[in-house]
This record gives C-alpha cells, structure tokens and sequence, in this order.
C-alpha cells in the first residue's frame, strides 16, 4: 500500500523490541515541554470548546476586502477624486501622493437567507453565504508584508514569537500522535514573507511549531528511509540502536530524557506509517476531488492543500494553514483586475468546497475555517490600477467552529478605508479564535525568562458579537 | 464605557447558585471559595467591564489599577481607594456614586452594580492573588518610588565576599573554595559529593565544555598516560589556551547578543561584514579581555579606545538588531531600533529584564518606567554609520594610496560607467526618496546643520533606505540591448585593472553620537513630557559605601555647562556625548552589585547546565534567588579582584572537584533520590550536546571537519567548517542547528531550549546530513586494511564516545555487521551511522 521504502507499523512496533509500552508515547509531546515550562502547561481548555480544530486559509499578500465582501457603493461616486480630507490620512507602504480613489469594477450581489454581499469574484464562496461570518471590522499594526504577516501569525509586528498554531499546540495538546499537531502547506515553492518563523514556536520549545506538509511520498521532511537503505538493513539498525540505548539508560536511570529520546524513535516510525495514509488522495472520490477541481488547472495546487486539511482535521490535527500565493502573490499594488481574478479563481471553489466537505462530514461544527490576508486593500489607487496595503480596516472571513453564519460584524468606513464599528485589532481577532477553541488568551500563558507571556501580548479580548452573536 | 465591546465577552458569565451568606470580616489574606466565587462572578465583570480599560494591568490612570487587591489598598494619586470592611470610608464607592469623582466617566454604573461593590468592600474585599501566570510573586504596592524594603533585595546588595566555610570535612575533601561552599550545603541537606569521574569521562566533558569538540584519539590516551599530579589542571591549561576555546565560547555570548547575519524582515538580506563582529568575540575570549573593557568596546568602541579598529568591530554590538529596509514609518522604526537596544543591554549587562517597564512601572521589580527610558537615553543620541573603516592607520594608508592608483588607472571607463550608470540609481533612489511622508522629506530637504538632533537620525534611516535599502539600483536588469552590452564590455574593462586594486580592508556598520547634543527623551504618552537624562537604575541610585553610581560622577571636572552636563566629550576627534563610555564605565564599575554576579552566573550555567540563580538574565523577583548566594558572591568577587578575568573563573570551576565528580553509577544513586534536579550538586549533571557541537562532533568523528580559525563565514550548504563559522540567516537556519535548538538570533537567549522531538529523530536517521557524516565515518575507520574487523569496532567506538568498547559491545557490533544484508562497506557504514544516532555520542556525563 505505501512506498516500499516506509516501514509498516507492524515492522516498525516489531523492530521497537519489547518495553516499549510502558512509555506513552503521547507523553513526549507533553512531557518534555512540561520540563521546560513549568507549572503553566495547560492541556484542559479553560472554557467549553465550541473548535477542536482550525484551518487558517491564508491569502498571503492582502486580498481586497472593498472588492471581495466589503462592498463601497460611495466609492463609485468619489472615483478619480482624492480621498476626501474628512477621512483621516493614512501613511502608504508605496508612498503615491494622493492617490486616486479606484471604484471597484466587481458586481455584487446578496446570498443565502442572511442576504450576505459577495462580489463575483468568489461565486463559490458566495454559495456558502450561509456558513459566513464576514468580520468587516480588522485592523493591524503592520504596513508592511513582514510584520503584517508576522502579526497575523504571532501577535506582533517584530519577529521571535510563537506563532498562534502553536500557542494552541501548546494550550490543547495534539489529538493523534502520529501526525503533528499543527502543520503547515504553501500553495507554490515561493516562499512565505519571513518563512518559517510564521510557524515558529518563538521562544517556547521547538515541540510546539508547524510542521511543513506536503503531498506525496515524504509529506515531512525526512520520513522515508533513503532510498539506498532497504526496510531490513533499516529495521535492524533501528533495533541496534535500540539496544545500544537501552544498555547507555540503564546506567542513567534519574535522566528520563535519554528514555524520551528512545521513544522519539519509536514515535518518527510511527509517522513514517501513518503520514503518508493521511495524505494519500488516492483514496478520495471522484466526486470529491470534482468538487476541490483538483484537476482543473487553475484550482489543482490549492484544491489539494484544502482536500489535505480535511484529511488532516479528520484525523484530530489541531491545526492547519494552508498559504495561497505564497511569496505575497495576493499583493497587488498594479493590475488589480488580473492579479486578483486568478487569485480568487484559484482559491474560490476549493475554500468553498472545504466548507461543503466538512459540513456534509459532520466536521464544520468542530471545525473553525479562517478566510483571509494579513491585511486588506487601499480605496485609494496605486499606479493607476492597483491598490497599496490597508492595515487600517479589512476583512477576515470566518465559519463552522459554532460561529453563527449569513451575518457580517463590524464595518469599514464609507470607503473601506478605517475600520469603524467594532473595531477588532489582530490581538482581539486571536483572543476570539483561542476562546472559540476554549482557550482564554489572558489564562494560557508560557513562562519565559521567567515571565508570564500570552498569546495577545496581554492585549485583547475575544468579540462577543463573532462568538455569540 | 466605550470599551470595544468586544470586552465584554470575557466576564459574560452568569450566575448559577444563590451565594450562601457571607461573613462581614477584615482583611482576610486568603478568601474562602465561597468569596472567591462572588468576587469572580459578580464583582469582577463590573470592574473588567468599567474599570480596566483605564485602571488595569496595561494603563493606570491616576497611577491607579484595580485589578489587584493590594494595589487597591495602595491606592492610586488620591490615596487608597477601599477600606477593607468600610465601604462607607472607600472612595471606590463615592466614585462610582458619583459623588467624588465620576467613575466610570462614561457613564452611571446600575444601582445594583454599586450595591454588589459595596457589599464585597462590606466583607473585607476579598480577591483572589493574582499570580501573574504563574510566578506567585505578589505584585509591588508602591508606585514611582524606590521603598527601603525594594533595596533589601538579594540582587542589590553590594558584593559580599564571605570567608569560605572551614568545616573541617569539607576542608578535607575539598579541591578548591568552590567546594567548601558546596559542601557546607550538601552537608546541611544530608548529601554526599560524588566521586571524581573516570578519566576518559573527564577529558571528554572537558573538552566539549572548553572547546565544544571531542577528544582526539590521542588525546584521551596521553590524558590517560599523565601520571603527574597536576595532569588535570595541565589539561584545562592546554584547552584554555587552545584557539577553540574562543570558537565555543563566544557561542554562548552570541545567542545573548541575537548575533545574526542577515536583517530578518523580509528581505532579510546578508550582512557581509558582519562575521567581523563574531572573529572579535572570538578573539577577545581567546585573549581572555577583561569583561569591562569587553563591555566598553561593544558599547562605546567608536568613542572611548582612540583608533582601536578591534574596538570599532565590537560596536556592531549596537548594529545587531533587525532592520526593515522598505520601512515608510522610520518614526516607529528608530523607536523600535531603540527600544531592541534597551531590552537587550538591560537583560544581557545588567541581568534585569526591564522591557516590562517600557510601558509602566514594573510590577514585580523595583525598575520604574523611568529607569527603562534613562537606559534609553545613553543610546537615544547614536547614529548609525556605514562603511567605516575599521583597521590599522597604516593600512588604511596603503588602501588610499593604491586605491588612488586603480582610480587614475580606470578614470576613464568609470567615467563611461558613470553616465550609463548614474541616471538609472539616481531614478531609482528618487522614486524611493519620494515614498516618505511629507514631513519627513522636510527634514530631508533641510540642510544637516538646521536640523535638530532627532531630525538628523530619521534623516539618515531615510537617506540609508534611499542609497543602501530599496534605492539600491541592480543597474545590470535595467539596461537593456545594445545598452546592456556596452555597459558589460566597460565592466570587463574595468575588471582588466583589478590587479591595480588595493588590498580589501575592513569597512563595517558602525555607530557614532548625531553630535554632542543628544535628542530630548520623553516618556511616550506621558502629558508631562518631563526630560529623562541617562542615569541608573533608580534602585542603585544610593548604594552603600558612598559611591554614587552613573554618568555624573564618572568624569569628574568635565566642564558641567555643556548641554551633556557631566559627560565626557569621547575625545577630541568627534562630537560625540559621551554617554555611551559612561553607561560602560557604570555598568562594569566594581560597586555595581549586577553584573559580576550576573557574568559569574552565566559561566557557571554554562560549565554545570544550570546557574547559582537559575534564571541568568533576570536577577529580579520573577527569578529564583541563587542556591549558593555565598558563592556567586565569592566568584563575583574573584572576577572583580582579578581584572574581570573570565578565563580564571573557567579555571577556577572546572578545576573545583565539583565539576570532576561522576554523573551516573551506582555512587550517585542517593543523590539521585534526595535532590533529582541536583539542586545541590551532589553529582555532575549529564547533559546533552548543543547542536553546533553535535554538527562540529559529527564532522571531528568523520575526520572532516575544517579547523580554520576565523574569517569571513561560509555558505552551510557546502561548507566543514566549525558551526560557528557558518552563515547565521534568521529567515533560513542550518538544519542540524535548527532541529537541535539553535537560537534564531531575534531575541537574546540566556537558556537555549533543549528538546526531544521526534524531527530530530528523523533527521537523525533518515536525513542526508548524518547519513554522509556516517559514510565519512566508516570510510575513516576502513581507511586502514590491516586492521580487523574487531579492530575497526574499536576504533570507531573511540572516535564516537572517546573509550573502547566492552567485549560484549564487540561482539555484538560484530553481530550486527556480519549479518547485515549490506554488503560489508555498507554494513561499516550502518554501524557508524548507528553509532552517531546513539545516546552516547549525543549526550556527555
């Protein structure tokens, strides 16, 4: 069934020898960061969950909200005009001096019983309408791609914290320990603004971080046996290391760290199993991979990624981000129209397909989808037909996870410019994930360098509208 | 309140039982559950929802907060604000009457909000400790001031050199005083020191401790011949003054300082010069430099060591950070930039985390926010400085003079060069130029001399962003057709004259002072906008012995009427404020209780896995007090009464029999039971290799590694040199590095995690990296056809863990190779690859 370089799982608990059951091994994930964090491990949720999982569908670059789910009929009337001196100023990452409003060129129309707006550009999503919760009302610190991504990602702006994903990695604990409780896949080999410090665990242990996943023989770094080693010289090297381990521990009863490290042996054969099954697609229907348009060009590479986090939130992942257009493909400071056409073509109906999926699966309820960019995009144009960076008001799109859909939150100015009514800063937006999850961004705390640090840098609070409105 | 009201959610809790009755009493420390729960249910929403926002841990208006119980009973600007039992004497309740104050200002509290306050006053106002995450230290009740009670603290005191205890056993057993004072405790806890470790266990953890590599073969066997009595201390000599040692123990000072060499960001883009700085820390440690002057250099090398180019290298300490290259808002770039500075100085030099008082007053520890921004001030005047020469006059000479030669030689192509070249960087630079705001492109516009202080620093961020960040024109993907081709053939030409270049020097990212002027620093937010004038942590301010600490009384009979009032102009050559020699000189003066004791800590952690004071860079409450206080003391002292010698206190440790007693076997089995974190050192810590010494190790065991000492760093992907010596990119880390916890050199690290993961296991035996040190491994050992198959067993076992192996280990290694499916190379090779995955390799007793 798999590769002939992996090991089955029955070879692999075979070249594990004896005793092994005696060490859990879903231990090592919270044994061993339990040392290094004292007391302040949390693997209860603080309140009752309505998430076990999440997917953050990531728009890397910035997405325009004012052309997407936030539509500006004013803008359309002031087109070609300065932004009006009655709206506060902003500073420009490109710097253009006042810039010409752009009107947005979509056409828009209202879905589903709640009567949500969403433009033409994302019909599939718009089919959803129902399971949308539109929060219209972000804003963040970063004008720049680094640190907006970095704050989308971890809280701050400046670089070195643990990402969300493992905040909730390290506040829930994983559900499977064959796979990783929090991983990460990019929809092309550009890489990620600030790379894999989105993923990072900053200065908590490493245990906790994404883990890159990828399709096809070696979904993580360094699975397969190499390929020159054949499964029986690699069985009985791995049983004479065991041995020599063994006889070393012995000796060394009071280091429980050489025994953790005896089972990580015992826990990478055990990914080496099952990794490859779950991303196995060959198991999947037609129909489903129909419904993903895993083979239709243009939506193949990030239909995979969200057919993958099904499989991955199935099998008790905690958490899953899947980029689009990583390298900031969604960044379009010129040729709005055509950048962000493919973009939203490529993402449109697999997003929405992960939610029909899920539904249908019983899964959306405990499942919490995350639709959007680090920030969102300027009224105002750049270059004639592009639009610069809006970390003052944008939008993130969020269903299932017991989040109430066919609704919007909060709202944008008459242009789309500042966030307004219930303005929710990334530090709020995070609170409301981690308590979705049951986690209380306040109480889930880490000790570093002897200090209490949370997940929203002691700022923010989750949106009461978004969870029970 | 108009609080987003996206607060509220948190204290929406409703109520589910009726209260049983509460008793009326006083202050009572620790409250019941029934208490609790009413405090928790109905009294805290009312104040999260109201009073938070402006009275709670992040802001605290009227420096009030309400959020904790003694910080109510300490009260804000108008005195306390409840009376525990006295609702009627607690101007909490006028306040939200309305009758003093109007609290909350937006708008009335319900009347049965204001019942529910004064009832819980009523029964003495009982909350919960708040235990900020954990720590159970209780939160400071003062405000804005020092009290007698903060100086008490153990980290303030001054050094005190204790005698070392003479109880007669421990004097009898004892090696060193180290040992006396370790006793004297072992005996107090009923623990008995191990004893000393076999040689070969000694000469490997030696080794990898002083220099980060194993043994030689022929190391081990001569440590094992010397039958001298000093073999041990002649063997510490010899690695002490081996230039490795430098290698390794500059490590330790580059994960404090957040060395990298790239700009983290997005671009995050290579910083060539900046190997420079690890060769001085390198140097430095090799030369064993005295930490104060160490210190001196790195913070104020451009204006206090005349011309000293070695000096000029270690201000790139102040050129570490992160930067943005694209980055429109240098406002809050610099502050950022500033801010990076303070924390990382305050943690690394003073052992004090102070980035908490960035914001307010710090909650545990006497550092008011003041203190943070008086740091601050001995950096606010610095401005950056790029391609600085940094070599000696004489060479500098030589580079101008044959420099002028390549220049006269080449005029004319340059020339050609110019007029294609110019206008393209001149378009490019403009259309950045034109990106700032315009207030900014005001100053730029200014001339340097009508510009204030401040003004000239974000002039240069700008003008840097213009010219050296996105400015840069990459001239050749510009140009193209018969352009291009012009272009290339005066580039040729060009290149037929670089055998007329002079001879590369040092040109590196340095700092200066904007002028003997310093900026204005305020506290950000605050009305008053009160000047903050560098000086010391308020806390020291009177210390002991009369010595008045800070910049003031330094330099005694500078001129006071200059702006700087007490400061020393650097020296006659530049207009700098002196401030940065004086934070030096502040910081490494004897009567400074910190940071001896905080750099004795630090060798200490690194020699044993853990410090006297377990948490290194913080000394404040959040931190554990030290397990010997007499002895950090004593070895604080042994640095300041040896010109801060650092290589003396490795002497002095190592030599201690402490560090020579055994770590596993039978003899540590009690202490083992008695004190399983060893506490108390009754027994060596066993403790696995950081990853530059698993990579360095790996690639010594396979004969591989490049020992080159210094210079320029290379390329991971293909390079043997010494970890130390590769690339650090903080977007992209060496894999060995990463999965073994290397730092990613944003953050200063002062304890580097250390892991077990199953990544690593993978990496370990699936990866490619351990998989070619293995085959460089076996081919090693096979190198030699004479010798046998035992012979080749033995030889890798003493590479790979420094002894031979047992008979049984033998012949079971001779099991495993004679039965391999492999053919008999790949068997040795499995066998290696084995032995690199093992436990023993990866970890030291």
């Amino acid at each position: 069934m798999f590769p002939s370089n992996y090991l089955s799982r029955r070879q692999m608990l075979a070249s594990a020898g004896t005793g092994f059951g005696a060490i859990a091994l879903s231990s090592l994930l919270a044994k061993q960061p339990l040392l290094a964090a004292s007391e302040s491990l949390i693997r209860q949720p603080h309140h009752p969950p309505r998430a076990k999982s999440v997917i953050f569908l990531f728009m890397e670059g910035g997405p325009s909200h004012i052309d997407t789910f936030d539509p500006k009929p004013e803008l359309e009337k002031y087109a070609g005009q300065p932004l009006p001196s009655s709206f506060k100023p902003v500073i420009l990452a490109m710097g253009e001096k006042n810039p010409p409003l752009l009107a947005s060129k979509r056409e828009w129309a209202q879905y589903g019983e709640g009567g949500l707006w969403v433009s033409d550009w994302l019909p599939h999503m718009a089919q959803r309408a129902d399971d949308l919760c539109v929060v219209r009302s972000l804003y963040s610190d970063g004008l720049n791609h680094s640190g907006g991504v970095c704050q989308m990602n971890t809280g701050s702006i400046l670089a070195g914290r643990p990402s969300l994903g493992a905040w909730v990695n390290y506040g829930l604990g994983t559900e499977n320990d064959s796979l990783p409780a929090f991983v990460v896949m990019e929809d092309n080999p550009g890489k990620v603004v600030n790379g894999p410090r989105n993923w990072g665990a900053g200065f908590m242990p490493a245990v906790y971080q994404g883990t890159p996943f990828e399709a096809g023989e070696e979904p993580i770094k360094h699975l397969a046996t190499p390929k020159d080693v054949s499964d029986e010289r690699q069985r009985r090297k791995l049983a004479y290391l065991d041995e020599l381990n063994r006889q070393h521990a012995a000796a060394r009863r009071e280091q429980s760290e050489l025994e953790a490290r005896i089972a990580s042996y015992e826990l990478a054969f055990r990914m080496q199993a099952e990794a490859p099954e779950a991303v196995d697609l060959s198991q999947e229907t037609q129909e489903t991979r129909d419904l993903y348009g895993l083979d239709q060009k243009e939506t193949a590479s990030f239909g995979r990624m969200c057919l993958l986090a099904r499989r991955m939130v199935e099998r008790g992942v905690r958490f899953v981000q899947l980029y689009s257009g990583s390298g900031s493909k969604w960044d379009a400071h010129s040729g709005l129209e055509k950048n962000h056409t493919d973009n939203c073509r490529s993402v449109d109906q697999p997003s929405a397909a992960l939610l029909f999926d899920l539904k249908r699966r019983g899964l959306l309820q405990d499942t919490l989808v995350i639709w959007g960019g680090e920030f969102g995009r300027t009224p105002m144009s750049e270059k004639g037909d592009g639009r610069d960076h809006n970390p003052y008001g944008y939008t993130m799109v969020l269903a299932g996870g017991g989040v109430r859909g066919g609704r919007t939150v909060g709202s944008t100015d008459e242009l789309g410019l500042h966030a307004v009514e219930d303005r929710l800063h990334t530090h709020d937006f995070h609170a409301t994930i981690l308590r979705l999850l049951g986690l209380d961004n306040m109480q889930l705390t880490y000790l570093h360098k002897n200090r209490p640090e949370r997940p929203t840098l002691n700022e923010g609070a989750p949106c009461e509208k978004i969870i029970n409105g | 309140m108009t609080t987003n009201p996206c607060l509220a959610v948190a204290f929406s809790l409703c109520l589910v039982a009726p209260f049983p009755p509460l008793a009326a009493v006083a202050a009572t420390p620790e409250p019941t559950a029934d208490q609790v729960k009413f405090f928790e249910e109905k009294v805290r929403p009312i104040l999260a929802d109201n009073c938070y926002k402006c009275h709670g841990s992040d802001k605290q208006k009227g420096s009030l907060r309400l959020d904790l119980r003694e910080a109510m009973l300490a009260g804000g600007e108008s005195g306390p604000v409840i009376v525990p039992g006295k609702p009627h004497e607690s101007s909490l309740v006028d306040a939200v009457k309305w009758q003093t104050l109007e609290m909350p200002p937006t708008g009335k509290l319900s009347e049965s909000q204001v019942a529910t306050l004064t009832e819980w006053i009523r029964i003495g106002a009982p909350m919960p400790k708040d235990h900020g995450g954990g720590s159970g230290v209780s939160v400071r009740k003062t405000r804005g001031v020092i009290t007698d009670e903060d100086r008490q603290w153990w980290a303030f005191q001054p050094i005190h050199a204790a005698g070392v205890p003479t109880a007669a056993n421990a004097i009898s057993q004892s090696h060193t005083p180290i040992d006396a004072f370790l006793l004297a405790r072992m005996q107090a806890e009923g623990l008995s020191p191990a004893p000393e470790a076999d040689r070969r266990t000694l000469i490997r953890r030696l080794t990898f401790d002083l220099v980060g590599l194993p043994p030689t073969l022929d190391d081990v066997d001569d440590f094992q011949a010397d039958e001298r009595p000093d073999a041990y201390e002649r063997l510490t000599d010899r690695l002490l003054a081996s230039p490795h040692h430098g290698e390794h123990w500059a490590r330790h000072w580059l994960d404090l300082v957040r060395y990298a060499e790239s700009d983290g960001y997005k671009q995050d883009a290579y910083r060539p010069e900046a190997w420079r700085y690890r060769d001085y820390v390198i140097r430095s440690l090799n030369a064993d430099k005295p930490y104060s002057r160490f210190i001196l250099e790195q913070l104020a090398g451009d204006e206090a060591c005349g011309n000293d180019p070695d000096a000029l290298i270690a201000t790139m300490y102040l050129r570490l950070g992160i930067y943005e290259y694209n980055q429109r808002d240098v406002r809050n770039q610099w502050s950022i930039i500033l801010n990076d500075l303070t924390d990382v100085t305050s943690d690394v030099m003073l052992g004090m985390g102070m980035s908490c008082a960035r914001c307010h007053d710090h909650k545990f520890d006497p550092i008011l926010q003041k203190d943070y921004y008086r740091l601050q001030a001995y950096f606010a005047p610095l401005l950056w400085r790029e391609n600085v020469p940094a070599t000696r006059p004489e060479e500098l000479t030589e580079y101008q003079r044959q420099l002028v030669v390549w220049q006269e030689a080449t005029t004319d192509v340059r020339q050609q060069l110019a007029a294609i070249e110019d206008p393209i960087r001149q378009s490019t630079m403009r259309t950045t130029r034109v990106k700032f705001t315009d207030d900014l492109l005001e100053m730029l516009a200014k001339s340097p001399a009508e510009r204030t202080p401040l003004e000239s620093q974000l002039a240069y961020l700008v003008e840097y962003q213009v010219t050296d960040g996105e400015g840069k024109a990459d001239v050749g993907t510009k140009l193209k057709g018969e352009k291009k081709i012009e272009w290339q053939t005066l580039k040729d030409e060009l290149a037929k004259f670089d055998h007329l270049k002079p001879q590369p020097v040092a040109f590196i990212p340095s700092v200066t002072d904007v002028g003997p002027i310093a900026p204005e620093v305020t506290i950000p937010g605050r009305r008053d906008q009160e000047v903050i004038e560098p000086g010391p942590l308020t806390v020291l301010e009177n210390l002991p012995a009369g010595t008045k600490l800070g910049p003031g009384a330094i330099h005694e009979g500078v001129s006071g009427d200059s702006p700087g009032a007490g400061l020393l102009p650097a020296s006659a050559s530049s207009a700098t404020t002196g401030r940065r020699t004086a934070l030096a000189e502040w910081i490494a003066s004897p009567e400074n209780p910190l940071p001896s004791r905080v750099l004795a800590n630090r060798i200490w952690q690194q020699h044993f896995g853990r410090g006297l004071a377990e948490s290194p860079s913080d000394f404040g409450r959040l931190g554990q007090p030290p397990s010997h206080p007499e002895l950090l003391d004593w070895l604080a002292a042994e640095l300041l009464g040896n010109d801060w010698s650092i290589k003396r206190l490795h002497r002095l440790i190592v030599t201690s029999a402490a560090y020579r007693q055994a770590s596993q076997g039978a003899e540590v089995t009690a202490s083992a039971t008695a004190d399983p974190a060893n506490k108390w050192l009754a027994r060596m810590n066993v403790r696995r290799l950081a990853a530059e010494q698993i990579r360095d190790g790996a690639a010594v065991v396979g004969g591989e590694l490049d020992q080159q000492v210094g210079g320029k760093s290379n390329d991971w992907k293909k390079s043997a040199r010494r970890a130390v010596y590769l690339q650090v990119l903080r977007n992209d880390v060496e894999p060995t590095l990463e999965v073994f916890d290397a730092p990613d050199g944003i953050f200063t690290t002062p304890i580097r995690n250390v892991t077990t993961t199953p990544t690593q296991s993978l990496f370990m035996i699936n990866g490619p990296w351990t998989m070619q040190r293995a085959k460089a491994f076996a081919q090693r050992v096979s190198n030699d056809s004479s010798l046998t198959l035992e012979q080749r067993v033995a030889f890798a076992y003493g590479l790979a863990f420094g002894r031979p192996p047992t008979s049984e280990e033998t012949s079971e290694a001779l099991r495993f190779i004679q039965t391999n499916a492999a053919k008999s190379d790949d068997a040795v090779v499995d066998l290696c690859h084995v032995l690199l995955n093992s436990n023993e390799f990866l970890y030291v007793d």
